[in-house]
């Protein structure tokens, strides 16, 4: 019997840098300004308006 | 001598650097301000702080035109990324129902005008159900539902946000006043005009072919022409 591994990459919200779990109200948008980064939101700040930031063009939402 | 007369350019050239920057606004700033597109309301939420410019004495606040501005160019080239038919604008708002007709006719999108029938986003069994990439909403108190699904499903959400508004499940905000009817036409007519602009469907000096007065809700006249 040989054990098999499976490693799961979560991507992190962009505004608490923490891992989003799947099945969360999370979303992913390219940034409004620059368009070219992806914003990921996980579901507790997008409830809670925190705030967020293009590491490329520093524009700020929501 | 050479150096005096270097001596007494250099201050000419500090005082042409210094000629305040000539701000440019997408309608000019009479136009934008007789809609009354800053005028907020007498409460103030933490959220919307950063977009307010000052209060008035009879306790309105009143939003920063400039950033309103920013953001609608911000929201065009975001709304102007995705298929039209993939974009849905909800209004519960009566003042914001035309403007949105209108909007929807112009760019493409996809209307939810009036009651926001539960579901309609995220119940797979409703034979109605639309599938948006991205939501617009008029105001997110009065589009409680629409926010509420397109979040649960995972849309990006653009909202109208007045002074009263908080982000809740917001992701993209425009602020400015979404209660007046005016300021609700020239809104969206700014954004339809940006939006196109940014598709390349319309040149960068062009206006579209529907006015700013198309976008305007005539209830209020119909009720007063009726006895």
């Amino acid at each position: 019997m040989t054990e098999k591994t499976a490693t799961l990459s979560l991507v992190t919200c962009t505004s608490c840098g923490k891992p989003i779990p799947p099945g969360t109200e999370a979303t992913k948008f390219l940034c409004p300004n620059c368009g070219e980064i992806q914003i990921k939101r996980c579901g507790k700040c997008r409830k809670f308006g925190r705030a967020y930031k293009c590491p490329k063009c520093g524009f700020t939402g929501p | 001598m050479a150096e005096d007369e270097i001596k007494e350019n250099i201050p000419e050239v500090e005082t042409t650097q210094e000629a305040p920057a000539v701000e440019e606004l997408l309608l000019p700033r009479d136009t934008l301000l007789s809609a009354g597109i800053h005028i907020g309301t007498r409460m103030k939420t933490l959220d919307m702080e950063p977009f307010i410019y000052r209060v008035r004495p009879d306790g309105l606040f009143v939003l920063d035109v400039k950033k309103t501005d920013d953001r609608i160019r911000a929201a065009a080239k975001f709304l102007a990324r995705f298929e039209p038919a993939k974009v849905a604008v909800a209004a519960a708002r009566l003042y914001a129902q035309e403007p949105i007709k209108k909007f929807c006719e112009v760019t493409g999108a996809t209307p939810i005008i009036g009651r926001f029938i539960p579901g309609l986003l995220s119940n797979p069994l409703y034979p109605n159900r639309i599938d948006p990439e991205v939501i617009v909403v008029s105001d997110p108190r009065a589009d409680a539902q629409a926010v509420k699904e397109a979040s649960r499903v995972g849309l990006p959400i653009v909202a109208l946000c007045s002074t009263d508004n908080e982000f809740a499940g917001v992701d993209l905000v425009i602020p400015t006043n979404n209660k007046g009817r005016r300021a609700l036409a020239v809104v969206f007519w700014l954004l339809a005009r940006q939006i196109l602009r940014e598709r390349g469907e319309l040149a960068a000096d062009k206006d579209p072919a529907a006015t700013i007065e198309d976008f305007e809700a005539k209830i209020s006249r119909e009720e007063e022409e009726e006895p």
